[in-house]
């Protein structure tokens, strides 16, 4: 019994952690200008291309991991200056139209740039492998997700709860417009907090370009499960993000064990089961879009 | 009372949205309506979005190569040809709307493609409403030359009863009995893995385990970990496309690879060339390759240059893909020219047994009149995981070739299940 089920807690684990990461990306986005972005999956693919590109070009991979997610951010904040703004103060389902045909482009802009056929991207040679745990040989890589992963979100909270900046984007997620009465330029508050939004997006591109494969739907078939951990996790809550990612990576993991073919509908069943119990999600607030 | 800024900015939605249709204008492959009015249109329903996007830009290059060798001897019935395109995002509701309108607005008069066998099977249900001409490029579920079959659709590719059967005892008597399988939870695995539990009932080999994995997995390492528990000796990966790279490449990651062997019925060129080369691995099933002399016969130089003309146009060589592409508009645009008429009746009668040479092939083809499905043979090999020295593309090793008739279901077994009634 155990070894069966201790790989799949494992892994659910660090499956969890990951849709965990590019939750809370979205969170971020959503907390403070009430966007859904639609086209955060196409950052994520943007980030992996852009990796594998400097890579092939000779750049090392550890540069790639933290050059092509800061690149992404300056795409990103380029559509959000020049796009996303002028619909800040309308109904959220003006930038959901909006971020929905971009990530459309995108992923057509991806087929002309990369082509449609998916691009080989290994791990680096010391990344390579795999470590035995005693109940099963795990990949190296993996691993080194875990510890990426921890690392951005342990930077993330160091950033939100310890610098003067942070606080301001909390207090902004509180209440914009007192703290625009207050003095502070909400606008770069809404750049940057998009820009950090992004740059998780575009590490967790990075990282799924060589975990699964690199094509131009690699993003968007991340989205989903991203999106629902929202749901669980609670709309509004960073907390709740990485809470929800790691319930729905466990319950992919553990439902796969038992019934296979239900793997993909388990994330619904727990988000409709949480949904019934505490429509707010486990750590939402309520009226998030006022 | 009306609100004046409400107003104009509906206004300026609607000319925006208006403007943007007018810059965009018809898609390019649509030919005008003045062209078209002489032109014979092909519709093609391909997924060019989505998990199988590289296998619909495959066919339809292939198909393009047979438009493009027609209209230079001249067309079909003295008619220049034309494709019409759309994207049915293997989705099967989706081909079948897109189905409707190639037929009904571009005026389509016969229908090639798919990918995905659901949609292979939700078209054939469409164009036989429609009474059009199907040729099913690349769908290769069983259902669509057995119990759906239909007196106007025809398939290209070999079935998953052929697949499973070129591979299944060579697999048992090169690694073992003892099989795990992973399977696509819709028509094209469930298909599969029928044709290889028939090949294990034959030679005594045991499915020691099989998982269904929902089509657009992305994760694969929760049925993986799995896999080495079980103790199997192969582990057959039936996914296709984005998910065959996926899965692949994770079980790679899980040394799974490195402790068993590896295959399944199918290999795709778009796809391997997708896996890093520590992940090309296996023993697979291959339904054409642009080299060599079983393929192509000794020195057949038509072939050869077919082959550098795709290089040279689009980079990369030729796939399967292509060849299916290839095969299905060429088979339309022969049946038009010999029927001389678009009238799909005539068009499928002539097309019924027909033997013919493709310049791609060393043996001669035809589809059954039974069944309507394309005999031709089937290859298997192993990969070779970075290519030669002259050319990285060419990363396949074929070993063996395995004529049609001996892997398919016979032309009784076959109508038990397939009933061809054409309209009286």
């Amino acid at each position: 019994m155990f070894e069966h089920v201790a790989p799949e807690l494992f892994n659910g684990l660090i499956l969890g952690g990951f849709y965990a990461v590019v939750a809370i990306g979205l969170s971020l986005i959503m907390n403070l200008t009430g966007t859904v972005n639609m086209a955060h999956g196409s950052f994520l693919t943007l980030g992996g291309y852009l990796a594998f590109t400097l890579v092939a070009r000779g750049t090392s991979f550890w540069v790639a991991l933290l050059i092509a997610p800061l690149l992404t951010v300056i795409v990103g904040i380029a559509v959000e200056r020049s796009m996303m703004v002028p619909l800040y103060r309308r109904d959220p389902v003006y930038s959901l139209l909006l971020t929905f045909g971009l990530s459309l482009m995108a992923e057509e802009a991806f087929r002309l740039i990369w082509g449609s056929r998916g691009l080989p991207f290994s791990p680096p040679p010391e990344l390579a492998g795999g470590i035995t745990l005693g109940f099963m040989q795990f990949p190296t890589f993996r691993l080194f997700i875990v510890v990426v992963l921890a690392v951005a979100l342990g930077g993330l909270a160091l950033f939100l709860l310890r610098t003067r900046f942070g606080l301001r984007l909390r207090a902004a997620v509180q209440d914009t417009e007192m703290i625009a009465a207050l003095g502070t330029n909400t606008q770069i508050l809404y750049m940057v907090n998009f820009g950090l939004g992004i740059f998780l997006a575009g590490l967790a591109g990075v990282l799924a370009a060589v975990m699964f494969q690199l094509s131009p739907t690699t993003g968007n078939q991340l989205l989903m499960p991203a999106f629902v951990t929202v749901i669980v996790g609670g709309m509004g809550s960073l907390y709740g993000a990485l809470a929800g990612g790691i319930l729905i990576g466990l319950a992919i993991s553990l439902v796969t064990l038992y019934i296979p073919a239900a793997s993909e509908v388990a994330m619904y069943i727990l988000m409709a089961i949480v949904l019934l119990v505490r429509p707010r999600g486990l750590f939402g607030e309520e009226g998030i879009f006022g | 009372m009306k609100d004046p800024s409400l107003t104009r900015e509906r206004f300026i939605q609607g000319t925006a949205a208006g403007a943007a249709s007018l810059a965009f204008g018809v898609p390019a492959f649509v030919p005008r309506r003045s062209e078209a009015a002489d032109m014979v249109i092909i519709g093609v329903a391909e997924p060019y979005s989505g998990v199988y996007a590289a296998y619909g830009e495959s066919e339809t290059r292939g198909a393009q190569a047979a438009i493009d060798a027609w209209n230079k001897k001249g067309g079909v019935m003295g008619r220049k040809v034309a494709m019409s395109k759309e994207d049915e995002q293997s989705d099967p509701g989706v081909g079948v709307q897109k189905a409707r309108k190639l037929v009904n607005q571009d005026k389509a008069v016969a229908l090639m493609g798919t990918v995905s066998s659901a949609v292979s099977l939700s078209i054939t249900g469409a164009a036989n409403a429609l009474g059009t001409l199907f040729i099913d490029s690349g769908g290769h579920t069983d259902d669509v030359t057995g119990k759906s079959c239909k007196w106007n659709t025809f398939r290209v590719c070999h079935s998953t009863w052929m697949e499973t059967h070129a591979t299944g005892s060579t697999l048992a008597h090169k690694f073992g009995k003892k099989w795990y399988l992973i399977t696509p939870d819709y028509a094209f695995g469930h298909a599969l893995s029928t044709g290889y539990q028939d090949v294990a009932a034959k030679i005594g080999a045991t499915i020691v385990h099989e998982d269904l994995t929902p089509l657009g997995t992305t994760d694969f390492s929760p049925y993986l970990t799995k896999v080495l528990p079980a103790k199997p000796d192969v582990l057959l990966i039936l996914p296709q496309g984005d998910d065959f790279i996926n899965c692949v490449k994770q079980a790679n990651q899980f040394g799974i690879l490195k402790k068993i062997a590896a295959g399944g019925p199918q290999v795709e060129l778009e796809a391997v060339w997708a896996l890093p080369p520590e992940a090309r691995v296996g023993f697979w099933g291959m339904e054409w390759y642009y080299k060599g002399t079983t393929v192509f016969g000794a020195g057949n130089t038509v072939a050869q240059q077919w082959v550098a003309e795709y290089r040279k146009k689009y980079g990369t060589p030729p796939t399967a893909r292509s060849f299916f592409g290839y095969t299905a508009m060429d088979r339309i645009l022969w049946g038009i020219n010999e029927a001389k008429s678009t009238d799909s009746v005539k068009i499928s009668k002539v097309l019924e047994g027909a033997h013919f040479q493709s310049p791609l092939l060393d043996t001669t083809a035809f589809f059954r009149k039974e069944d309507h499905q394309l005999m031709w043979p089937m290859w298997t090999g192993t990969i070779r995981p970075n290519g030669t020295p002259e050319d990285k593309y060419d990363i396949f090793d074929l070993i063996d070739k395995q004529p049609a008739l001996a892997i398919e279901q016979t032309v009784t077994e076959k109508a038990a299940v397939c009933k061809m009634n054409y309209p009286s």
